[in-house]
């Protein structure tokens, strides 16, 4: 037997000896290790965040971690730049929408030889271990458990003397119940609801009530021009009757929390998910009630589904990666960790930690809590993965449905457009 | 203007000399020049040439950022050229904010330099105030506060309800409306121009004037005899950089539309398309392509601007 050594390999032994020896042997190895986390999300977040890895410090002293945030929309340019000039941060938060696209591409590194070791996720559930397969391999560990949800003003449904949405009411009683709160015109330019007709969720929440979705296993589209013309034309009976803001409110919506026309005083009731529940009643004085999705009809599925509203990743080129694996257990599966990090970023998908973390919730967060476990007896499966440039569909869509909104396409005109749109989307990847 | 470099070739060196020593000679001759062309040369072959013949490449390809760039040929520009309505929609946008704004910000601005050159007092103060706009105007919080002032119940509806009693709509949001209020922010940031343009009318010898009013020429004949066509440089000047800077514009409709353009694609600027085809679906080679056909738009431009020039301009020799 040969054993051959590179010139590199050499020197890098080298080098170790030095430092072992610099140290005075021992772990020399894990005091290097500076570990970066990019994540996107609110400045809320950002300080829970921070507190978790100064916390991590008690855990692992050797260990150093910087945090790095950013909003939803500038998140994503500056991840694909770091990973492509191959200065990727260490940990990375990751979208269930983007990390088929990221592992692919061998951006993330396969996570299955830690599991059981230093990753103990096992009590996840297979659901929420799976969401973050890609391939059958483990490529993201589940920050958190959300859903679609819908939130709603309870003084103003009050104030109208109007009974609000709740599990179970159909479209058609939700249209007519807007209609007539708007109508008391409690005060000027309110609505009973914003405009969802642009919506990505919300459309897909329709869809899987009628057994359809937005893409299918193959990743072709899943519905047809029909569906979508009859999805724009009951929010256009919705617009005329005034059970939703006109199209130039709605258009103010950039779909985020702070714009959305719950937020700013236009509309007694929101489409939104689930874990910004907090950040929706941070910035709405009046105390706002929690609801599953209007339905197609009171037989029809829910249409809602448990999705990890974000999971933790590693890169792939990490040089780090144990201590990285080791810091996102921390998160997920230590009590410590999991407490500091609450339900801001949706439900704990370990069963243990989230009983833990029950007796230490305020009022909002077990409202949060109890609307998924309300909810999971109802859930459907996770949909498949979306297939390459599907992120460009909730673009489309948003401009469709503002075409119809403005009333420079019909509802069917609308349909079509979209479809047409959505699959020159889809064969270009 | 760029300074070019010169290259001093030394004449009085026999030509038979070997070569090798002879550029060796001409380098450590010349060394200290291109020492302090450094900074200059750093610049311009890492920064601007280097970038942009990458960009070229890139825009025969499918580039990610994720996987290496792969090579299709002219496909980016064919697709642009045939199968893109978004890139129609943009070129349509654009060409619709440059046509209205560029004129009508150098009127105002001429009328506001006119008005000035007629001696006010505390003129530099007054200058200084109009000039602001300017020096903030490319600036996200001055998007952010158009956003505020153009809003349903934003400051203008206030005032059109007041004097009026009209009630306006949400002026940037609707798509009817919402190009204008970016071409109004722009015309408020007639400083730059109005400053050049000041200057340009000191330079008029006031006898001209003294002159024409002898002979019986009133202010309006007085300014299309003498103040335009003494003017004309200026006014050329002023055209072909506002038209470039136009052409260019993104910072507005990046804010007021949140990046999206919206609504339906009416504030979706050139470079706005570009941005979201880069960073927004991660399509750089596309976006590349469609970099370097703005590029060949604002070229065009400005060649015919200034082939133009001499029917229309006239320089004082």
């Amino acid at each position: 037997m040969s054993i051959t050594l590179s010139r590199r390999s050499v020197l890098s032994g080298g080098a170790a000896a030095l430092s072992l020896a610099a140290f005075g042997g021992g772990p020399a190895w894990a005091q290097s290790a500076r570990l970066r986390f990019l994540w996107w999300g609110s400045q809320e977040r950002a300080d829970r965040t921070f507190k978790a890895i100064e916390a991590y410090k008690g855990v692992a002293s050797d260990v150093s971690i910087t945090g790095e945030f950013a909003g939803w929309s500038d998140y994503w340019p500056r991840l694909a730049t770091q990973v492509a000039g191959r200065n990727a941060p260490d940990l990375i938060q990751m979208d269930y929408r983007y990390i088929f696209e990221y592992a692919r591409r061998g951006a993330l590194k396969p996570l299955d030889d830690y599991l059981d070791k230093s990753l103990n996720i096992a009590d996840f559930g297979q659901m929420n271990i799976d969401s973050g397969r890609v391939d059958g391999k483990l490529y993201g560990v589940n920050l958190g458990v959300n859903s679609s949800i819908v939130l709603y003003d309870e003084a103003a449904w009050e104030k109208a003397g109007i009974e609000p949405p709740k599990p179970g009411t159909t479209w058609e009683e939700f249209a007519e119940k807007g209609a007539a709160l708007s109508a008391k015109k409690t005060k000027p330019g309110f609505y009973a609801s914003a405009d969802a007709s642009g919506v990505e969720p919300a459309l897909e929440n329709w869809l899987r009530q009628q057994g359809k979705a937005l893409f299918t296993a193959d990743g072709a589209l899943g519905f047809e021009p029909a569906d979508a013309g009859k999805w724009f034309a009951m929010w256009a009976e919705m617009r005329k009757s005034g059970a939703c803001v006109p199209a130039d409110v709605q258009a103010l919506d950039q779909l985020n929390i702070e714009t959305n026309p719950l937020t700013t005083g236009k509309a007694a009731t929101a489409f939104a998910h689930s874990n910004q529940y907090i950040g929706y009643q941070k910035l709405n004085k009046s105390r706002l009630g929690v609801s599953s999705y209007p339905k197609v009809s009171a037989e029809s599925p829910s249409g809602h589904y448990l999705k990890p509203s974000m999971l933790i990743s590693v890169a792939n080129g990490s040089a780090h990666a144990d201590a990285a694996v080791a810091f996102a257990n921390f998160l997920v599966a230590n009590p410590t960790g999991v407490e500091i990090l609450g339900v801001e970023r949706g439900v704990p998908a370990s069963e243990s930690m989230r009983n833990g973390l029950a007796p230490k919730l305020n009022d909002l967060d077990s409202v949060m809590v109890k609307y998924i476990a309300d909810i999971t007896p109802g859930v459907g499966a996770l949909p498949p993965p979306p297939p390459p440039g599907a992120g460009e569909l909730a673009f489309a869509l948003k401009r469709v449905a503002e075409e119809v909104g403005f009333g420079r396409a019909t509802p069917e005109a609308g349909g079509e457009k979209l479809v047409r749109e959505a699959q020159t989307i889809l064969k270009r990847g | 203007m760029t300074v070019h470099p010169t290259v001093w070739v030394d004449e009085a060196r026999p030509a038979a000399a070997p070569r090798r020593g002879a550029l060796r000679r001409m380098l450590a001759r010349n060394a200290p020049g291109y020492l302090f062309l450094a900074p200059w040369l750093i610049g311009f072959f890492g920064l601007t040439l280097g970038p942009a013949l990458v960009s070229l490449y890139l825009s025969f390809t499918n580039y990610d950022l994720l996987r290496a760039p792969d090579w299709v040929g002219a496909a980016n520009y064919v697709r642009i050229a045939t199968d893109d309505p978004k890139f129609a929609a943009a070129m349509r946008v654009t060409f619709i904010y440059v046509v209205l704004s560029v004129p009508l910000k150098l009127v105002f601005a001429l009328a506001v330099a006119m008005a000035f050159n007629r001696g006010i007092r505390g003129l530099t103060v007054y200058r200084a105030i109009f000039y602001l706009p300017s020096l903030l105007g490319g600036s996200v919080a001055i998007a952010v506060l158009w956003r505020q002032l153009f809003a349903s119940d934003g400051l203008v509806n206030m005032l059109l309800w007041k004097a009026f009693g009209i009630e306006g709509p949400s002026w940037v949001s609707n798509p009817d409306y919402s190009l204008y209020t970016l071409v109004v922010l722009s015309i408020w940031q007639f400083g730059s121009p109005m400053i050049i343009f000041l200057a340009g009318l000191r330079q008029i010898p006031t006898d001209m004037y003294e002159a024409a009013e002898i002979d019986g020429a009133g202010k309006a004949r007085q300014f299309f005899k003498i103040t335009l066509p003494l003017l004309t440089p200026v006014v050329f000047f002023n055209a072909v950089i506002q038209t470039i800077e136009a052409f260019k514009a993104f910072t507005p409709a990046f804010i007021i539309s949140e990046g999206t353009g919206g609504p339906i694609n009416s504030t979706l600027f050139y470079t706005l398309y570009l941005y979201q085809e880069a960073f927004g679906f991660f399509r750089m080679g596309y976006a590349a392509a469609l970099a370097w056909i703005l590029l060949v738009i604002i070229a065009l431009f400005t060649a015919f601007s200034f082939l133009s020039a001499r029917y229309w301009v006239h320089y004082d020799d």
